[in-house]
């Protein structure tokens, strides 16, 4: 496992990540993933009240709603990045999202789906250190210039 | 049909309990499909319990019978009335600040405007509350809706505070008393003319976001997503919500950092008041006014705050 601190996020660069909304995927072996929130993704939220996620056995597509999280009194919807059926909820975040914040790449993760086809839905994702390095540095950047993340 | 460089200003006036609703969740839905940003006003024409999207239901008083309707957006259970009136920002997700907590600032400071406009002196705390000096005046929830994010807030002309106590399910009589008390140290109401309201958050959300304010009606798509919407809000299994997990403590919030906290321990029943990490009040039920425990109990209540 490489981790890497990028304008102040950890990073993890085993991971395949969805950067519009600051999911990480990771590639667990026979068709399955496990999927959580990144670093940035925690940053934005802000406190996490609460997380919901829909039932095991749920067929979802990618761009599509897996959950929920509420943070300031704001309900978000969790974005699945990519298609899959959810084969496992992970209860202890669901119980205490605080998880999700204090170790988002690990213990923090939130679902873990099967997906028929991971190499086709990989083309969607952004993976490789370098291209992690460089689209999460511009992320950083960018929010920092909108004046959403602190400098 | 309004343009792109428009804020779609929609007055329904006095609307049944469930529009009140239903209405802004359908014109969620529109503007995620392209409608204009728009601004709605509604006053619910009857008392109901509205609670958010993640909370359980076994937070309302099993007393309760007025109608319970769940919103999608967030934060705990509480009483409505035509003593509130509401209004909705609702913007494409695209023009929404990325980190929510700016994005909830962002969208309220044109309200905040709108309540000076009308000679209410209300200001935007550092948790994001609309208050008058320490007190709440606007009660406010957030949300993504579709591809829209929507901002509610209100109006409150005229507030019962003993109704707003009472639909919540207490653990004591105390709990309530506390929590009762709490809210009328903390919850005002500012009573300005709604209309000049409309028209001074019309003006300054217009202003906010650069668009021209236009009065409106709902789209044929949206008056479909209504109906819809008027099914599901209704629907027992939606008003129920999904299972929560409860730690054992009481919490009820008040306004941001202000909330009544209450747990027992060998036959002890401890019930405080929090304010900015502080206990301000303690009110303990039981065989003794102390007792061995008391410290570490709220010790535990006060590294639980609702969220």
């Amino acid at each position: 496992m490489t981790s890497l601190t990028i304008k102040g996020f950890e990073v993890r660069m085993d991971r395949l990540y969805d950067l519009v909304h600051h999911m990480w995927v990771e590639d667990v072996g026979d068709g399955r993933v496990r999927i959580g929130m990144d670093s940035l993704g925690v940053e934005t939220s802000g406190t996490l009240a609460h997380l919901s996620a829909v039932a095991v056995g749920t067929l979802v597509s990618r761009g599509e709603p897996f959950g929920s999280l509420e943070a300031e009194k704001y309900v978000g919807p969790l974005v699945a990045p990519l298609s899959g059926t959810i084969v496992a909820v992970n209860d202890e975040v669901f119980s205490d999202p605080r998880k999700v914040e204090s170790d988002p790449y690990e213990s923090g993760w939130m679902i873990e789906m099967e997906t028929a086809d991971l190499a086709a839905e990989r083309g969607g994702m952004i993976e490789g250190n370098d291209a992690i390095a460089k689209r999460f540095a511009q992320k950083v950047t960018e929010y920092r210039l909108e004046g959403v993340l602190a400098e | 049909m309004t343009g792109e460089s428009t804020l779609r200003v929609i007055d329904f006036g006095r609307v049944s309990g469930l529009r009140s609703q239903t209405l802004w969740h359908a014109i969620a839905h529109g503007v995620s499909s392209g409608a204009p940003p728009t601004l709605s006003f509604m006053l619910p024409g009857e008392p109901y319990v509205s609670i958010g999207y993640h909370r359980s239901i076994d937070e309302i008083s099993p007393e309760n019978e007025l109608p319970v309707f769940r919103r999608m957006v967030g934060g705990g259970p509480v009483y409505i009335d035509d003593g509130q009136y509401f209004f909705q920002i609702v913007i494409p997700v695209a023009m929404a600040p990325a980190r929510r907590g700016d994005a909830i600032r962002s969208l309220l400071e044109p309200a905040v405007e709108a309540f000076n406009d009308v000679g209410i002196s209300a200001s935007l705390d550092e948790r994001n509350e609309v208050v008058l000096g320490d007190r709440k005046i606007c009660g406010h929830a957030a949300g993504q809706i579709s591809q829209a994010v929507v901002i509610v807030g209100n109006l409150i002309t005229r507030f019962d505070h003993d109704a707003a106590a009472s639909i919540v399910k207490a653990p004591s009589e105390v709990a309530r008393e506390e929590f009762l008390a709490q809210m009328r140290r903390y919850v005002l109401a500012t009573p300005a003319d709604p209309g000049l309201f409309l028209e001074a958050a019309a003006r300054r959300y217009g202003e906010k976001l650069g668009l021209g304010a236009e009065p409106g009606t709902l789209t044929d798509e949206e008056q479909d997503q209504l109906n819809g919407f008027d099914t599901l809000f209704v629907d027992p299994e939606w008003v129920d919500g999904l299972p929560t997990r409860e730690n054992g403590m009481w919490r009820a919030k008040v306004k941001s950092g202000v909330w009544v906290g209450s747990a027992t321990c060998n036959g002890h029943r401890v019930t405080a008041s929090f304010h900015d990490d502080e206990i301000k009040e303690v009110r303990v039920e039981g065989p003794d006014e102390t007792f061995e425990e008391l410290d570490q109990l709220l010790a535990a209540l006060a590294a639980n705050p609702p969220i």
